[in-house]
């Protein structure tokens, strides 16, 4: 109450207009979102009339019933959960492997394994090399080449190191070494048990990253069966053609089960956005480091 | 070990030659010693082993293969089948009447981003701590990470169905005050408010973590001081929070400098309409067309060389200015 008497008229208004100034911004964040999913929802009459803007109106789930009956978004779907379990698990696998030894082992070689890993943070093939690599060992046009691109990130590496740096005690691992353990068991036993939060961390950047991921999937990807959600959601909403209809479709217009595009478009955003919407709180915590890091990466 | 190692290299320095070569253990037995230490070590290098592999292949060697600029690349035959053509591509691409177009396209873009994509955060998050309740702050900075999360080509989707000139609620309201539809995503002249504006959509809440960050280090025994001294709010955003975070705001514009040349590819090339290619047409996009489309790799990878080029130079600028204002190391 006290501070609340010191504060002057003018500053009365500017906490009321501040307040009014984030309601209005939330809005704003979350309006696009909103009327996506009323879209998604509504009946063909009032899209068609352009009457949807927040709340759905003639609710109705069709939408949602095509898009689960598609093939290809289900196929994409798969894909994409494929490319981002197993590039997770590959992907923590081998940074694990780079932190551990930069963090806690002496031998010969190590500046250079570390000059190796940091110039290539700074310094990258560029578009065109990589795709020819990447042809050249015979990838292009598989998933793998997906996982590959982004296996072992500089920036994570060097993230996990400055954790397992900072948040591990040297003596823990001198101690496991005296009792005999090699470091296989060092890392396996102790090392990524202890930095379990660290790990589930990044392991959620890098579902995100390949779940939004739509450069490396238009470059390395050829066949519709191979498609992954990005690829498949543009060809649905940016050129309002492409992988969701096939000649059976043609039939079910005739049915007159009518679903105007527009909807089908929304669910299928819906339905790319649902895992990111659920991981996203989590992920807010994030380490601050982390993100300066991220900066200076570019 | 490696102690060992120093000491008879600082001999070599002190020493005169006669009584170091007395010292020095022989050559085999120094060698000896090393190939102990590794076989000691060798599960250590089994376990960088996939790494190094890794990092050779897919890192290193498209940086050897940058040499594709200076050939006449055909995939098929590889290096030995084509023909070393020096800096023919890099005249092709400089002589090309739309270089300047492109160059001018991909910097002012950048340029632009830096000015509102980067004060936008800075802005956001003074608004933000200036909040009283810690619960609607929370709910507010939840709400705004939500974007950040989406991927390009959601948001893009999200722009087609709001900027629709027929069923886009921006145009809905232009009609309802009177006025024609406009067919935003067509014409070129609303390429880069709508490229910079939804860039601030998607990245004003994360941005603003960092500063927030800096901002609940402040000491409060400053604001209370200044209260004393009846300093009104924005007084004290002015003297205190602001020089507060003040490195912050430098370290993060100097890094963002030197990210002047990379421009965001997915959303460009999202947003890019035959119509509109006269401002959306920037370097990555061109590269891709060149390199992927055409299948013209020599003069795509020499067009990714000069761009890489100049941002490593900004790169390397913007470091150098940065070690001034922050103490951040890698490795």
């Amino acid at each position: 109450m006290v501070v609340k008497d010191r504060r002057t008229k003018g500053e009365k208004a500017f906490d009321i207009f501040n307040v009014i100034l984030m309601c209005i911004l939330c809005a704003i964040f979350l309006y696009p979102v909103l009327n996506v999913l009323a879209i998604s929802l509504s009946g063909s009459g009032p899209v068609l009339r352009h009457e949807v803007f927040i709340i759905p109106k003639k609710v109705t789930t069709n939408a949602y019933k095509d898009i689960i009956a598609n093939k290809y978004i289900y196929q994409a779907y798969l894909n994409t959960i494929f490319v981002a379990v197993v590039g997770c698990f590959c992907s923590l696998l081998t940074i694990c492997l780079a932190a551990y030894p930069i963090a806690f082992c002496d031998f010969y070689g190590k500046r250079l394994f570390k000059n190796m890993i940091l110039i290539a943070l700074w310094f990258g093939g560029g578009m065109i090399p990589t795709y020819v690599v990447m042809q050249k060992v015979g990838l292009v046009n598989s998933l793998w080449a997906l996982i590959i691109n982004v296996l072992c990130s500089s920036y994570y590496v060097i993230v996990l190191r400055s954790f397992f740096a900072g948040g591990i005690p040297k003596s823990l691992i001198e101690s496991m070494r005296i009792d005999g353990a090699n470091d296989f068991q060092i890392l396996f036993g102790l090392v990524i048990p202890l930095s379990k939060a660290a790990l589930a961390t990044i392991a959620l950047w890098i579902i995100v990253g390949h779940w939004n991921d739509f450069v490396a999937p238009l470059l390395y990807l050829q066949d519709r069966d191979k498609y992954t959600l990005q690829i498949v959601l543009r060809d649905i909403i940016l050129q309002a053609s492409g992988s969701l209809y096939e000649a059976n479709d043609a039939s079910r217009i005739q049915e007159g089960a009518m679903i105007i595009p527009a909807q089908i478009q929304n669910a299928v955003i819906i339905v790319s956005m649902i895992p990111m919407l659920i991981i996203y709180p989590f992920l807010q915590k994030f380490f601050v480091t982390g993100i300066t890091i991220g900066a200076v990466k570019g | 070990m490696m102690a060992d190692v120093n000491i008879t290299s600082n001999d070599v320095n002190t020493q005169q030659l006669e009584p170091l070569v007395k010292n020095r253990p022989p050559f085999t037995v120094r060698a000896k010693k090393v190939f102990k230490k590794i076989w000691n070590d060798r599960l250590i290098y089994l376990m960088i082993l996939p790494v190094v592999v890794y990092y050779v292949i897919f890192r290193y060697l498209p940086m050897a293969g940058i040499s594709i600029a200076f050939y006449d690349y055909k995939i098929l035959k590889g290096f030995s089948g084509s023909t070393f053509v020096g800096f023919k591509h890099f005249i092709t691409f400089f002589s090309n009447p739309d270089f300047f177009k492109l160059l001018y396209n991909t910097i002012i873009l950048n340029v632009y981003s830096l000015l509102f994509c980067f004060t936008a955060p800075i802005i956001f998050a003074l608004l933000l701590n200036e909040l009283r309740n810690k619960h609607f702050k929370k709910t507010v900075q939840t709400v705004s990470y939500l974007p950040y999360f989406l991927s390009t080509v959601v948001v893009v989707g999200m722009l087609y169905n709001l900027l629709s000139p027929t069923t886009g609620s921006i145009n809905a309201l232009l009609r309802s005050m009177g006025k024609d539809s406009i067919n935003f995503l067509q014409e070129p002249k609303y390429f880069r408010p709508i490229y910079i504006i939804s860039g601030i959509w998607q990245g004003i809440g994360w941005g603003s973590i960092v500063y927030l960050s800096a901002l609940t280090s402040i000491d409060q025994e400053l604001y209370e001081a200044a209260m004393v001294d009846g300093a009104s709010r924005f007084k004290q955003v002015i003297h205190i929070t602001l020089p507060s975070i003040k490195n912050t705001i430098i370290v993060m514009f100097i890094l963002q400098v030197g990210n002047l040349m990379s421009v965001g590819f997915e959303k460009v090339f999202l947003l890019q309409q035959p119509t509109n290619y006269s401002v959306s047409e920037v370097l990555s996009t061109y590269i891709y067309k060149l390199g992927i489309t055409n299948a013209n790799y020599g003069l795509a990878t020499a067009v990714g060389l000069f761009n890489s080029v100049v941002s490593l130079i900004l790169v390397y600028f913007s470091t150098y200015l940065s070690k001034k204002y922050s103490e951040t190391t890698l490795l």
